[in-house]
């Protein structure tokens, strides 16, 4: 616990810190990437990325190894992981555009591939008469613990230059998100943008690579977006806001990680991207299941009560469990049905409004507003003093004449 | 400049010229060597029948599907220059109304090429976004998410985002498709307005008893040109009977190009 709270106030050594900032960048980058592959609805296709690094990766440490005899240098490690990586999105392309399979069984079919020849790679290099092998299996879930400070400032100084690239772009990238064809009007080569964006993605995949491992650099992609998207309805508050999960996801997880030898940087990143995508879906004041859930309750105690207060003002019988439990407590009804004064005079303004609601769907059938109030919301909230004024101007003659 | 001397004057005024365009999808033709000079300041119309080719002429014209041949000038030059003197007013359907973002957001799109990437938030953004809301009574709606809007709504935003950029020409793909009627007549009203203003407005349209009302011009397209020029002259019942072949009756044609019997009892 102390260990884990010197590492959280980045007071766990200058090592620790670095890795800790780099790490952070990094899933920010991711966040932001990531939230427009989610809006230009390619998810997988990062899937597709992370899967083909592998053959590139464990290639680049034969050679370095061969070269060397120790196969750990990461910038060359890199290189081979983004060359494979590339090569995998170009064969998810041609299939998708030469044939008639979709982009989704392309990327399934290049990304089991291109693992499965990286899976091979591996087993040669466990025979092979090199040292460092076992650093590799860093590659697959991560880790940071052991990280070397010139990498940590490599990882860093790369997300720091992805940040800068999304801020740059920004509006393009939401352009072709948005609406990819008004985008070519107005002289985008939408083609490269596309491109761009998945040059962006590879960026973050491959410099994740160290940090989360290939099989889990997914997550922090697509977890940090889809939290963010709860929060806020603007499509640059949503870029900013996924970064910001994401940093806070890195950050939780890294430093959890450093608490002791051996603990996967990853899947503890992974987690604390889940945990923050929980507290949203649960507790997302405009999207989250709990708002959701007691607007519904809302909803449906303001129909049954409106339903209860026509049926009083028609003199029909109310049998609706709930409805009379609520017109009971209000004071609406007594105990044995009877409506009380203040439920009639309820149900009299009741049936007045529903009266004015409908002489306004009947003049305005085209205003939306009807379709979110339809009756239920007291008019006077929707519909300002002198409109209301002409609703009762004109349903005053046939009022006085009933 | 990139005017070519051998085109013709008429090519050079018109906001938007088609030459000879061809689009084909799997090897069959969907537009067929189209020739088409927009005259400026005309509010035009493309009609014919379902699977015309009409959108897909726009499309073509815009860039946004490849062409088989065909030279598409704006202005004389080539649209590549010209991109910011056109506005495109996309099928209501092409997008994704889950997309997260507010009317005010969508509207400001059509202002985001003229913005620097170190420019953040600006006021004067939101105040001619406003504006252009206001053309098309959509003030109130500014900060709604897009999708809890109405099909004629989606509209008017689309129509903001459009007014926004102060085009010289504007190309509407069924404006009117899945609209309200306030929202049909709010429509028209905006872009006689624009007419009015000097700009050229070119509109796929569908429903054959408005072309009167609304238009000064017409293209009739089935595939091929079929005829071209001023609603009075190319709206007849011959030209209209070659375009849709056996699809109108001779008691539908009688009405539509009968100037004095144009009226809603003829939808």
């Amino acid at each position: 616990m102390e260990t884990w709270w010197r590492a959280l106030t980045f007071t766990l050594g200058y090592n620790t810190s670095v890795v800790t900032l780099g790490a952070m960048l990094l899933a920010a980058g991711a966040g932001m990437v990531g939230t427009f592959v989610l809006l230009r609805k390619r998810a997988l296709v990062s899937d597709a990325i992370s899967h083909s690094t592998l053959p590139g990766l464990a290639l680049a440490f034969i050679v370095v190894g061969l070269v060397q005899g120790d196969g750990r240098l990461l910038p060359a490690l890199l290189l081979g992981a983004a060359a494979s990586a590339a090569l995998g999105l170009w064969a998810v392309q041609m299939i998708s555009a030469h044939t008639r399979l979709g982009e989704d069984a392309a990327i399934g079919a290049v990304l089991s591939t291109f693992f499965a020849f990286g899976v091979v790679l591996i087993t040669v290099i466990q025979s092979m008469a090199v040292t460092g092998q076992s650093g590799l299996t860093s590659y697959l879930v991560g880790a940071t613990a052991g990280m070397l400070i010139s990498e940590a400032q490599l990882i860093a100084a790369c997300a720091l230059g992805l940040l800068l690239a999304m801020v740059v772009w920004r509006r393009d990238l939401l352009l072709l998100c948005f609406d990819a064809d008004f985008a070519r009007t107005q002289g985008l080569n939408t083609w490269r943008l596309d491109l761009l964006l998945l040059m962006l993605l590879m960026a973050v995949v491959v410099i994740g690579l160290k940090v989360t491992g290939l099989i889990l650099v997914v997550a922090l992609t697509i977890i940090p977006p889809v939290a963010a998207r709860f929060w806020t309805d603007q499509p640059l508050m949503m870029v900013a806001l996924a970064a910001l999960l994401g940093a806070l996801a890195g950050y939780l997880g890294v430093t959890l990680s450093s608490v002791r030898e051996g603990l996967p940087t990853g899947p503890l990143i992974v987690l604390a991207a889940f945990l923050l995508f929980l507290v949203s879906f649960l507790f997302s004041p405009r999207r989250g299941a709990l708002a959701s859930l007691l607007a519904y309750r809302r909803l449906r105690r303001r129909v049954h009560l409106r339903q209860g207060l026509l049926a009083v003002a028609h003199e029909e019988p109310i049998f609706d469990g709930l409805t009379l439990k609520l017109m009971r407590r209000r004071g609406y009804l007594r105990r044995d049905g009877v409506a009380t004064p203040l439920g009639l005079a309820a149900a009299r303004d009741a049936e007045h409004e529903e009266r004015l609601w409908a002489l306004y769907r009947e003049l305005h059938p085209d205003d939306a507003l009807h379709r979110e109030h339809a009756g239920l919301v007291p008019i006077g909230q929707v519909l300002s003093a002198d409109a209301i004024m002409a609703l009762e101007m004109q349903l005053a003659p046939t009022e006085g004449a009933r | 400049m990139m005017i070519d001397a051998r085109l013709d004057k008429a090519v050079i005024a018109s906001p938007l010229a088609i030459h000879g365009l061809t689009v084909s999808y799997d090897h069959r033709p969907v537009v067929h060597s189209v020739d088409f000079v927009t005259p400026p300041g005309s509010l035009t119309a493309i009609v014919g029948p379902n699977g015309a080719g009409k959108s897909t002429l726009l499309k073509a014209a815009l860039g946004i599907t490849p062409r088989l041949s065909g030279d598409v000038r704006v202005f004389g030059r080539p649209l590549e220059h010209e991109a910011r003197h056109l506005a495109y007013v996309p099928q209501r359907s092409s997008v994704d109304w889950d997309f997260p973002a507010r009317v005010i957001d969508v509207v400001t799109m059509g202002l985001f090429r003229d913005l620097h990437w170190w420019q953040f938030g600006t006021r004067s953004l939101r105040r001619r976004a406003m504006e252009s809301l206001g053309r098309v009574g959509m003030e109130a709606f500014a900060d709604r998410q897009i999708g809890q809007l109405s099909g004629g709504q989606q509209q008017r935003v689309f129509l903001a985002r459009a007014l926004i950029q102060e085009a010289d020409l504007t190309i509407l793909d069924e404006p009117f498709a899945g609209v309200d009627a306030a929202t049909e007549a709010a429509i028209v009203e905006v872009l006689k307005s624009l007419r009015d203003e000097g700009r050229t407005l070119l509109c796929v349209h569908h429903d054959l008893a408005t072309v009167r009302d609304y238009f000064d011009h017409v293209l009739l397209l089935n595939v091929r040109r079929i005829a071209a020029g001023p609603v009075d002259e190319v709206f007849s019942e011959r030209h209209l009977q070659a375009t849709y072949g056996g699809r109108l009756s001779r008691v539908q044609l009688a009405r539509l190009t009968e100037p004095a019997e144009i009226g809603t009892e003829a939808r």
